[in-house]
Formats: structure tokens, sequence, C-alpha cells
């Protein structure tokens, strides 16, 4: 598609037939010009996003990428994770690992050192008591805490004293390290009081650790942020930083042009944008690996779906990279597997095998499924006509569906599009795996841990165990041991052996198949530094403290 | 008087009863829940959304839910939100103020525009400009408003790039009385659209019919210049049913305050209840339709205070 | 006066409003251009083809109105899109008269506490504005042609019930219902034989408004996206769908937009007519 096509027939060109054709001739170029940069405040750093977060209490639900704004302004966590996947201490003076003593032999025992120099922004000094009491709320079973992944395999909390704690676990369990990165700590002298945390007058006025601290909020407008002068890593480097919703993508793109905002963050630049985004003047465009890849998840339960080499045709006679061509004007990055080809673990020996519709015209008829006379395969009985669902409203989806739809019709296969809105089809339709076919975006269950347990593991399905998030229903007794054998082991070399097999495996037998992993584009002034896209993280902010004005 | 407005308010409590339940139970008895955005979060599991549930009374009864939560309103506690467990009613009256801003701003202009375009009309019926305000109010009425105002954010904000394409107000510039005002004409020129189309056409009616009076042509034939005709006689009299319809057409008013406020990114109670709705939030969208319930109650009250004040031959019943 | 002089009477105060008399025209075309979607549309409107996309209006001969984002035909989805939205606004607006008159005659002739507890249950309906209440229940359940009509539908009746009451609690104190009354005929009989022929007057005037207004709420329900889904073509979703293209593929959103509106003036103008027609009297 020539770039002619597009934006040689301008406006201008359409819209002179129209009655305001004139007036926009004469003024269209003057509005549509080099957008006028507005004089840049040094003491401060405007972010834009298109959703507002609600919550503010870091233990309770939160909204990817929306919610961690305020986590990652206010609050600390005992270690974080940097661009490269290294996990760097944060409130703890050091990453336990086998061989700092910080890990016991076995796996079980954790032993975490607290820094001794953080004050919470009230004046009170920051103490292993708040870490106790972030691990006991976590685990109450009256609080509706946004995840427990990885807290329920801790058998026993110990305070040693003030700035250490013990902990041990049921299990070795080494992806426990990301439930640490995951959770912030909160104030155990403000909140141990609290009849009933889910409703604290707390959750409206937060006060934590971090680099920022909350001045102003304007509901359904922005957040104003200002630096906290006592922050351990020492001071943030910019004074003020505001969060500004702007529920129009669009609008925020032209904000960003106009020099109205600095950082555009979630949900970045409209994909078929990127290419006059990277050659904008002043602005600094990134292309930010968010942790979500986009499946097709099929129902084993279901008849249709029962035969892996069923699953295998469809997954094969899908134009998958085609989709990521068209409909994500070829933003995001083909993966294989679970994982962004990006992250450590990933399998880059797995191979390519989308399209091939007359392999997977070969594989249905080996596999009994023989054309019909309406042209819709059946055997026994049962035809290959399912539903595909997703959210309604996402456009970008909607053109994945067509397009497969498209690709199944060809081989025999009548698929339905029936979507529906978030809460109903992210309800009961997934959890009690009723659905035939979804399209889904996910991301792996302990933080970027490559430990995929809870989504293919034979025992973690909720409709069978009450347990899990193994929606599909997929059971492998050789996946099953693989997964219990990498969360045991503790060099990163013979886990990415594990899960390479593992990859390979649900590669083979497709009980979700792999699409693309979203890559979003971002945009930010030249002058501001600092900033590290980093896709170990749902959270823009992550490195906010660093961030500062050339 | 005092004990027909006494009578009023005692019958609005069982319409808020009624309104209440009828709310709830449309919410309640639909397929899906709130707790259906948890499992977007991957790290979720089953087990933890039951527990959920339990915390948030999801799991019992709708009946047991809807009594939880009435007892709870009647005394003064709007309940807390699912997704940030902050008061409902500081979320609500947090938004009130824009809302209160768009919908006032635009109702003063319809009714003087509106007025004045069915007064004309009806004073020059038959004309060239009683046929334009006619079927201009017409044409109006028939634009879908929400493209109306992509439309108009196109032309002059993103186009001619006299305005802001949307929200409230630049940051910085929070007691800006004139970056206020810029932000706030398209909004209210697009929300006041309908509305004048509307109270034109009521307005050219009520004229009409006032006009046509007796006492129009006592009037007249008393010698009296066109224009003290139309404003001593036939104004006060032709208001009257205007006046009602203010009252009543305060659910249009609220209608199209949600549509222009989700297209602009005005961050009034319009887009709040938007937001609300994909994420289920049940506590917001019951106190949004309580809110807006007592308003029209309250707004049909006073128009027919109004209309017994003004015209001493209406008997309040 | 005889059927037949009404009759021509109506008729020839309806010709004299040109804008009804332009409405009606547009209203036919619009149904047959609906009808025959199938026949006049160049193209299947779901079938993608990514490497015609973004065509402008004018410049292809096999994409007159040009193409959108994933390659579909223009006006093949605006013919489509048309016969959706006039389904949902004919089914919408069955369903709101056929229970707003309902409502409006049991209401209107038994009286009593029927009618008080009726009308009180409208006065609540009217409570929620049309958009919340329309939004709560299209949010959360499975998006259907028939679903979407239905719930504008229902949400839509409560004036319609209104005027009919009045219209009935006109009527009643008639002679010709003292009449049928005195010859022994039931409430149900003289609903149905009396009181519906006279109603059919202002039912048909708010029939044509309603249609208006349904095909307005679905285009707003559409573009939201708890409307018609696509890859079903709507006028309301082909708006969602262009919103992201403003400024270079403009037409996107232009179109559409342009079709419901032409589409709900001319049902507001035969509306319009058809009240002035038929009974120069109701006024709103």
């Amino acid at each position: 598609m020539s770039k002619m096509s597009r934006m040689g027939i301008t406006r201008r060109d359409v819209l002179k037939g129209a009655a305001k054709g004139a007036l926009l001739a004469a003024t269209g170029t003057a509005g549509f010009a080099a957008p006028t940069i507005a004089q840049q405040n040094k003491d401060r750093i405007i972010m834009a996003m298109s959703q507002e977060p609600v919550q503010f209490n870091p233990l309770l639900y939160v909204n990817t990428g929306t919610e961690n704004v305020p986590e990652s302004c206010m609050f600390d966590a005992l270690w974080d994770i940097d661009e490269n996947g290294n996990f760097i201490p944060n409130l703890a003076t050091a990453v336990p690992t086998r061989a700092n003593g910080g890990i016991s032999p076995d796996g079980l025992v954790w032993k975490v050192n607290l820094r001794r120099d953080v004050k919470w922004t009230d004046g009170q000094p920051f103490t292993a008591r708040d870490v106790e009491f972030t691990y006991q709320t976590i685990v109450n079973p009256k609080v509706a805490v946004r995840s427990r992944g990885g807290f329920d395999s801790i058998k026993n909390f110990k305070v040693i004293d003030d700035y250490s704690v013990e902990m041990e676990l049921a299990r070795s369990y080494t992806p426990f390290v990301w439930a640490w990165q995951n959770m912030h700590i909160v104030p155990a002298h403000l909140l141990k009081g609290e009849a009933d945390i889910n409703t604290a007058p707390y959750n409206s006025q937060p006060i934590g650790t971090g680099p920022f601290m909350l001045k102003s909020r304007v509901a359904g407008s922005h957040m104003v942020y200002e630096r906290n002068p006592n922050y351990h890593r020492g001071p943030a480097k910019t004074a003020q930083f505001i969060h500004k919703f702007v529920p129009d993508l669009l609008v925020m793109y032209e904000q960003i042009k106009t020099g109205e905002i600095d950082y555009l963050g979630l949900q970045g630049v409209p994909a078929d944008r990127w290419v006059e985004a990277t050659a904008l003047p002043g602005l600094d465009f990134s292309r930010t690996p968010t942790p979500f890849v986009q499946f097709i998840y099929f129902n084993c339960g279901k008849p249709q779906f029962a035969d892996p080499k069923v699953r295998k045709a469809l997954y094969i006679a899908a134009e998958m990279q085609k989709s990521l061509d068209d409909v994500y004007f070829k933003t995001w990055a083909r993966t294989l597997a679970y994982l962004h080809p990006t992250h450590w673990a990933y399998n880059h020996a797995l191979k390519e095998e989308t399209p091939n519709p007359e392999l997977a015209v070969k594989m249905l008829d080996e596999a009994g499924w023989r054309l019909g006379a309406d042209g819709i395969r059946a055997k026994d009985g049962v035809k290959l006509q399912f539903t595909m669902s997703t959210t309604a409203g996402n456009q970008a989806r909607q053109g994945c569906q067509a397009l497969f739809q498209q690709n199944w019709k060809k081989i025999g296969v009548a698929m339905e599009i029936k979507n529906m809105p978030a809460s109903v089809v992210w309800g009961e339709y997934t959890t009690k795996s009723q659905f035939d076919t979804l399209l889904v975006a996910w991301e792996p269950t302990v933080g970027m841990d490559p430990d995929y347990t809870a989504r293919c593991h034979s025992k973690q399905i909720p409709v069978k165990d009450g347990a899990g998030s193994n929606y599909v229903q997929y059971q492998n007794p050789e996946v099953d041991r693989l997964l219990e054998l990498g969360v045991t082991q503790s060099e990163q070399e013979e886990r990415k052996q594990t899960y390479a097999k593992i990859q390979q495996i649900l590669l083979d037998e497709v009980p979700f198949a792999p699409q693309g992993g979203s890559i979003e584009g971002d945009l930010k002034k030249k002058g501001l530094i600092g900033v590290k896209p980093n896709q170990y993280v749902t959270s823009y902010s992550w490195n906010v403290y660093d961030w500062a004005w050339a | 008087m005092l004990a027909y407005i006494g009578r009023r308010i005692v019958g609005a409590i069982p319409m808020l009863i009624g309104v209440s339940i009828i709310g709830f139970a449309l919410m309640h008895l639909a397929p899906g829940g709130p707790l259906a955005v948890y499992t977007l979060n991957p790290t979720i599991t089953a087990q933890d959304i039951e527990r959920i549930k339990t915390i948030f009374g999801l799991d019992q009864p709708v009946h047991i839910q809807y009594l939880k939560w009435a007892t709870g309103m009647f005394s003064g506690n709007w309940g807390y939100t699912f997704f940030g467990g902050r008061p409902v009613l500081i979320v609500i009256l947090e938004r009130l103020p824009a809302t209160l801003l768009l919908m006032g701003s635009a109702l003063s202009i319809a009714i003087l525009l509106g007025l004045s375009i069915g007064m004309i009309g009806a004073s020059r019926r038959y004309s060239i400009w009683d046929y334009l305000a006619t079927t201009g109010a017409l044409v109006a009425l028939s634009f879908p408003t929400f493209w109306f105002g992509l439309m108009a954010i196109f032309i002059f904000a993103v186009d001619l790039g006299w305005l802001p394409s949307g929200g409230m107000y630049e940051l910085g510039e929070e007691g800006n009385i004139v970056d206020l005002l810029r932000h706030l004409i398209l909004p209210t020129l697009v929300l006041a659209l309908v509305i004048t189309a509307t109270y034109s056409r009521y307005a050219r009616s009520a004229f009409l019919e006032v006009l046509h009076q007796d006492y129009m042509r006592t009037a007249r034939a008393k010698g009296l210049r066109p224009r003290e005709r139309l404003f001593r006689h036939a104004f006060p009299n032709a208001v009257k049913p205007l006046i009602a319809l203010l009252g009543t057409d305060l659910p249009i008013l609220f209608s199209g305050a949600l549509v222009t406020e989700s297209v602009f990114g005005w961050p009034g109670m319009g887009r709040l209840f938007v937001d609300a709705l994909t994420m289920k939030e049940y506590p917001i969208l019951m106190g949004l339709v309580m809110f807006t319930a007592f308003f029209v109650i309250l707004g049909n009250l006073l128009a027919d205070v109004a209309i017994a004040l003004l015209d001493p031959r209406v008997r309040l019943s | 006066m005889s059927a037949r002089t009404r009759r021509q009477t109506l008729i020839g105060r309806f010709m004299r409003h040109r804008p009804a008399v332009l409405g009606a025209v547009a209203v036919v075309l619009l149904c047959l251009a609906a009808l025959f979607a199938p026949v006049l549309a160049p193209h299947d409107p779901i079938e993608l083809d990514t490497s015609v996309r973004f065509f402008a209006p004018l410049t292809h001969l096999a994409f007159p109105l040009g193409t959108d984002e994933l390659g579909r035909d223009t006006l093949s989805r605006l013919l489509y899109g048309g016969q959706i939205s006039l389904i949902v606004g004919l089914v919408a607006m069955a369903t709101t008269v056929l229970t707003g008159a309902l409502v409006g005659l049991v209401s209107g002739y038994y009286g009593g506490w029927i009618d008080t507890l009726l009308m009180r249950f409208v006065d609540m309906m009217l409570c929620f504005p049309q958009i919340f209440l329309l939004l709560v229940v299209a949010a959360f359940i499975t998006p259907t042609l028939i679903s979407i009509s239905l719930i504008i539908g229902l949400t839509s009746w409560m004036e319609v019930a209104r005027i009919i009451r009045a219209e009935i609690l006109h009527l009643k104190e008639q002679d010709f219902v003292q009449a049928a009354r005195a010859l022994g005929a039931g409430g149900i009989r003289i609903m149905v034989r009396e009181l519906m022929p006279n109603i059919v007057a202002p039912l048909l005037v708010a029939a044509t408004l309603k249609v208006a207004t349904a095909i307005l709420l679905e285009s707003y329900i559409s573009y939201l996206g708890y409307g018609v889904q696509p890859p079903l073509a709507s006028w309301g979703n082909m708006l969602t769908n262009a919103q992201g293209y403003f400024d270079s593929e403009p037409w996107l959103a232009i179109f559409p937009g342009v079709m419901i509106t032409i589409t709900v003036m001319s049902f507001n103008f035969l509306g319009d007519g058809l009240r002035d027609a038929l009974d120069p009297r109701l006024r709103m």
C-alpha cells in the first residue's frame, strides 16, 4: 500500500467537493502543518494514557497498565525487575539467591534483609512489620486482593527483627521471586486498625514509600504527583509528575504532536500511524513489548477439538502472519509460544508452519473429517462448526476473526463470530469452559516467569478441579511433569531447556494457537531521558524516579 | 400548596424504591458479573473469583443483595466501588460539577434559542422563516448526536485547530476561565443542538395556540403594537406549558449529556456511567440511576409547582 | 363526511406538506434499497481484502464509495447496513407500538387501580434516561438483531402508552362507546372494535417517529460496541471503525453518518406530515 493512496489523496481532495471545502482549502494546510511544540516546562513530566486508574491501593484489583502508574509512583516492592530481566533490589538490600545464601539449598527457606533508611511519606519508618502486614493482607480471605500468585506457597512467615524476615515455602518454587516483585508494600501502621481494607479511606488517600506523593486529583482528567524528598534511592529527578487521561487515542496522538503531553503511553500510537510516528520531529518512537500474547483458545473438552490433529490443522490453515501484517500493520511480533520472542525462555527452535491450507486439508481428511454436501466437514455426526468469541467492540480482534473465518471457510470449516461485552465473555463463559473458541490475549501467570502451570496443567482446570486457569481443559502428563520440574529448578539454563520442551509440545498439540505478541508504539519528547521500555512489567512508569529532562 | 408539595414528596419515595428495584433487577439478572474483569488478570484463579464474590456479597440471592444495598442507601451509605473501594457518593459528586456545567450551559442556550425561534416561527407563520425554522429543527433532530460531535471535533479541532478536541481544561490552567470556555463550547453546542430543536418545536406550537386566542385579537383591536402583544400577552401564556416540559424533559438532557461527555471526554457523570458500565461497577451504576431519578422527580415537581404558581386556574390535585 | 371524501382530504392535507412528501418518497426509496441490497451491492459486505483497503471514493470503478481499513466495499456495507438499521428500526417500533398501545388501552379503559398501577410504572420507567436503561441492558446481553431490537423497543414505549391512554380517556366518554356498552358489549370487544380503530391515527404517527428514534439508538449502541456486531455491517458500527481514521479517510465516517441522518430525517418528516394531516388537533 503506497503512501500516495493514503496521504496523496489528502483531506483536501476529498473535502473539496463538500460545502466546507473552500474554507478548508484555505486553512487546511495551516491547521495541519508542522505541530508547534509548546514551551517546555522542565519541572514536570506529563504522561498520557487512555484509561484512568480508579484503584490506589496497590494490593487490590488492578487494571494492568493503568493502576500500575500510581503503584510505581507511590509505592515500592522488595525488588524490581529491569528491562534486561534482571532483578534489582529495592526495599530489600539484596535479591535472595542460592549463591548469596538468601535461599536455602533445598529452595524452601527464603531470607530477606531490608533497607534501614526507608521512610513512609508521613514520616514513619519502614520496617519488617510492614512486609509482614502486606503478606497477611494478601492471604487474608476477606480482602479482594488482586493476586495471590506465589504467596499461597508460603508455609511460614517469620519476622526475625525490625529489618529482616524469613519465609518458609511449602515446596521448592523458583518463580516465588516474582511474587514479591509484583506486590508492593503497604503501611502496617495506617492499615492495621482498619476493619475492612477493601473500603478503607486510605484507598483514596494512599501513603507509600515511593518516589512521588499524590498531590491532587481531578476525577476523569488527571492526577498530579510531587516528588518525595526523602526517597531512599535519592529524590526523583523531576519535581512533578502528571498522569493525564485522554480517552480517545487519536486525540492523545494529536496532543503529543502539539506538545501538550510529554509521553504517550497506554494504549500507544494507533498501529496504522506507526510509519508516520517514527518520523515525527522532536519525538522518540519506541516499540514497547507488552507481556500479552494473543491466542486462539480451543476448548479441548468439545468434540470438535478433542483431537490434537484437528487443532493443529486449524492452526496451520490460519494466516497468522498475514493477520499481524494487515490488522496490526506489522507492529506485533509473531510468536510461536506463549512468550514474546524476546523473552529469555523463548524457544527459538520452534518452526513457523502457517499458512499451509493444503496440509491442513490433508490432516483433516486423515483424521476422518470429510467434506459434507454443505461444504462443512463432519465426522461421526459432528460437524466442524463452532463459534469464536472475544470482547465486543475490539476492532482489531474482529479483523483477525474475519480473516480466520475466511481461512477456515476455504478448508470446509464453519466458524461463526459471536462476540459479547467483556463482562459476559470473560465471566463464566470462559472460566467454566463454556466456549468453543476464544480470541484472547494474556500474560503468563506469575509475573513474567515462563511458568505456565495455571494455564495448561491438567490439575488446573477450573470446571473440574475448582482451581487454576486452564480454561481450554488441556491434559498432557508429559507437560504436567515438565511444568512441575521447571518450578523447582534454580539455574536459568536448566529451566530454559525445560520450558523449551514445553513450548514444543504445546506447538504440536495446539491447545491454544499463538498468534502474536503485542507491541505498543510509545512516543516521547526527545528531551525526556531515562524512559526505558520494559517487557517484563506492565508498568510504563516502573523507573519513573529516573526520568528527567536533558 | 405546601400540602401539595408534601404529598408529592411522600409520593416520591415509593417511586424511588420502584426505580431502584427496576435498576437493580436489570443489572443483576443479566449474565456475566463484575468479576469478569478479574478473569482478564491472569494471576487470578477461579477460586479467587469465588472468594471475591463472597467478599462483595455477590454470591447471595439477588433480593438479599438488594435489601442490603437499599438499607445502606437510605441511611446515607451509598456503598463502595468494587474496584477501588471508594465511597460511591464521593465518586459521583466528584463528577457532578462538570456535568452541571455542561447541562446548564446547554439548557440555557436551548431555552433562549428555542424560545426565540419558536416565537418567530409562530408569529410569522407560513413565512420563509417559519419554514426554515421548522424544517431546520426537524433536520437537527435527525442528526445522531455522537456523530455530530465527532464531526464537530473533526472540523473545529483537528482540521481548523481553533478549539481543543476534548477534556475540560489544559493542565496548569485550572483556574483559567477562558481555557474552560474554549473547552466548553463544542460539547455545549453539540448537546444544545437537539434540545434547541425540540424546544423550538414546542415553543412554536405553544405560541401558535396562544396567538389564536381571543384575547390576542382583543389586544390587536386595542391597538397594541406587535411587540407589546407578543411579550405582554402571548409570552406569559405560552411559556407555561413550556415550563412543564422543562421538567419532564430532564431525562433527555441526561441522555444527551451522556453521549456528549463520552464523545468529548468531558469528565462528568455521563462518562462515569460509561466507564462503570465496562467494569460493571454495580454500586456506581445504581448510584447514578438513583441520582438521576431523584433529579427527574424533583424536576417534575418543580415544573408542576411553577405552573400552579403562574396560572391560578390550574388546581393542584 | 363520507369515508372517501375524508380520505381525499387527508391525502390532500398531506400532499400540501412538501417535506412530508419528500420524506415519504425517501422512506420508500430507502426501504427498496435495503430490500434489494443483495442485488444492488457490488460486493459481499464482509469480504475482506487488504490489498484494496483505504481506497478513496470515486477513485476506483469497482469500489464507487471507497473501501475501509480491511478492504471491504463501503457502498455494499452501506446498503446492507441500511437493511440492518431498518430491520432494527421496524422491529423496535413494532415492539414499542404494541407494548405502548396495550398498556395505554388497558390503562385508559379500565381505569381504577389498574390505571394507577400502570401509570406509576410508566412514571418509574420514565425516571431512567433512556440511554441509561438501554446501555445497562445492552451491555449485559449477547447482542443479536432480535435482542437489540427488542430492548430498544422495550425502553421506548412509555410515551406511546401515555398518548394512547389520553386518547382512550377521551374516547371512552363518546357516544358510540356508550352505545356499544349499552348493547351489552364486553370490555375486550369494545377495545377491539370501537377503540382500536380510533387510535390508529396517533399510533401511526407515533410509529413513524419511533422508527426514527430506534434507528438513532441502534446507531449509538452499535457505535459503542454493544449493538450489532461486526463483521455484520450497521451504520452505527461502521462509525466505530471509522473513528480511528478520521483525518486520513474521512469518508468512512461521513457516509454512514449522512445515511443515518437522511433516513431519520425522512421518517421524521413523514411522521410530522402524518400528524398534521391526520389530526391537526394533535400537537406534540
